[in-house]
């Protein structure tokens, strides 16, 4: 597959279950290494992890897999945002303390700073990640579907978040999703995968009933609602 | 051996023995704690018990060819925690299966090795169950140099530990060299059960590497008085358990862990955690 990222974009990335979407974002990370082609990011051939580059990229995994008890504030998990700028040996100096706490001020969640990771809910977890994201103060922020398991309104708050970060930092947002309908109306450019690209382009022109029943079979109805594509899924429990 | 209520601990500390034993408890109970807030909240718990199993299967080894029993403990402390590493990272065993496999193949080494001493040796049993109280000056240099080398290496990583425990892979996408820090911490473990063995044995250091973070983590909100916790529940159990074991004639490792134990059980009912 042949990808290409442009600063500043806002990337949808949807596909059934395997279609290598996380794959993608880890390649992007370094986490994996390409079996074959290549991976460039700031036009670097960085495929090692630790390229200097690696640094301008925040990520929110995809699932939280904290312990309600594990000993950790807020602050706390921000601040790790820091240390791989800050390299072994040293410690995060005054100013790292304030960029954490910026971080939590632009996520809203300022006035936790002192309280256990474990004691808030699942949507107020993840804006704390999103801060530790930020707090590595990136050019690109990839998110793993960063709403899955969170309520209506809370996905539509951190979906808000999420756009002001972009339009504010200047961010290039790489957002991996099941929810067709929650990204299409937000992103730029929206990408299909199922092991192979799809479709990329803007979601009115990719979202088409061809490009989707080959990926996601025949279950679903493509509809128009708001002047925007709005994909129905027959089979009430897909995840997606 | 005196005991209570005749033999005040001012009078403890006349002999060099409970110098010694009050010496080598601190920084064992210290290093022993410290280091157990990582192996709780990574979740290594059953690496401790692999490991000391195996540094008691190189005791074994030592006694029975002449062979310095410390060194050879920690050579076999660490040769157990690379073999487990790679187990799991290059074979891909589930960390429970390439432990157990560990746990019981040192077991039998060490079972062998006392098998074919032609004479028994009650210095093996000592590290086997442990006796603080036994502990010699030379043991206690190397208790004191290896746990200090064990808390500067905590401290100069902390932040990294801290990281990997808390989110392996997000420390790795932060750039941070996760695999061989993973095998420090292992390493670090590997020495801090061998210089615990002498004080409270091979089948009890588990327990003091264990219960005093689990202890803590009841009671901690943060890092910092996670580690804090531990540290104070390590120290004084280790310190009352060589009180009693010296009143009461009892043995070492074993009041002490008990003590540890009911620390941790105390707190399992009173903890605001638990309480909520």
């Amino acid at each position: 597959m042949t990808i290409q990222i442009s600063e500043g974009e806002f990337v949808g990335i949807i596909g059934p279950n395997g279609s290598g979407k996380t794959t993608c974002l880890k390649a992007i990370l370094g986490l994996i290494a390409p079996s074959a082609g290549s991976l460039h990011v700031f036009d670097c051939a960085c495929e090692k992890l630790r390229c200097e580059h690696r640094a301008k990229i925040g990520y929110l995994p995809q699932k939280d897999r904290v312990e309600p008890d594990y000993p950790i504030t807020n602050f706390e998990v921000v601040m790790m945002g820091r240390y791989g700028a800050l390299g072994l040996f040293n410690r995060p100096s005054k100013k790292d303390r304030e960029i954490a706490m910026e971080s939590l001020r632009a996520v809203g969640m300022e006035r936790f700073h002192n309280q256990p990771f474990g004691s808030l809910s699942g949507g107020q977890q993840r804006r704390v990640l999103i801060a530790r994201a930020i707090t590595q103060q990136p050019k690109i922020l990839l998110l793993d579907e960063p709403t899955t398991g969170l309520d209506t309104t809370t996905q539509g708050h951190l979906l808000d978040l999420i756009q002001s970060l972009h339009q504010g930092f200047q961010l290039t947002i790489v957002f991996v999703t099941h929810d067709i309908n929650l990204i299409s109306p937000v992103c730029n450019t929206l990408l299909i995968l199922k092991t192979k690209v799809y479709g990329k382009g803007p979601p009115v022109q990719v979202l088409t009933q061809d490009i989707l029943t080959q990926v996601y079979g025949k279950e679903l109805i493509l509809v128009e609602r708001e002047n925007r594509p709005y994909v129905i899924f027959n089979d009430t429990h897909h995840t997606g | 051996m005196s005991s209570f209520p005749y033999d005040p601990i001012s009078e403890m500390f006349s002999y060099g023995f409970m110098q010694r034993a009050f010496l080598a408890s601190f920084f064992i109970g210290l290093a022993c704690s410290v280091i157990g807030v990582f192996i709780v909240l990574k979740g290594l718990s059953f690496m401790g018990a692999g490991i000391s199993h195996a540094a008691f299967a190189g005791v074994t080894l030592a006694f029975l060819i002449g062979a310095p029993p410390l060194l050879m403990a920690i050579v076999f402390g660490l040769l157990a925690t690379w073999l487990t590493g790679t187990l799991q990272q290059r074979q891909g065993t589930k960390p429970d299966v390439a432990i157990s496999i560990l746990y019981t193949f040192t077991m039998a080494l060490a079972i062998l090795f006392i098998g074919l001493m032609k004479v028994y040796n009650p210095e093996v049993y000592g590290y086997l169950f442990g006796s603080i109280l036994s502990v010699t000056p030379s043991d206690l240099a190397v208790i004191l140099a290896v746990s200090f080398t064990i808390l500067v290496t905590i401290f100069l990583f902390f932040k990294e530990f801290h990281f990997i425990s808390f989110d392996q892979e997000m420390a790795e996408a932060s750039g941070i060299p996760t695999n061989k820090l993973f095998f420090l911490l292992l390493g670090l473990i590997a020495l801090t059960v061998v210089i615990s063995m002498k004080a409270v044995g091979a089948i009890l250091v588990f327990a003091l590497l264990i219960l005093p973070a689990a202890t803590a983590s009841q009671w901690a909100y943060n890092m910092r008085s996670m580690i804090l916790l531990s540290a104070v529940f390590g120290v004084s159990g280790s310190w009352l358990g060589v009180i009693l074991s010296y009143w009461f004639n009892l043995p070492s490792g074993a009041t002490i862990v008990l003590l540890i134990t009911s620390f941790f059980f105390l707190s399992t009912v009173f903890s605001p955690k638990r309480r909520k």
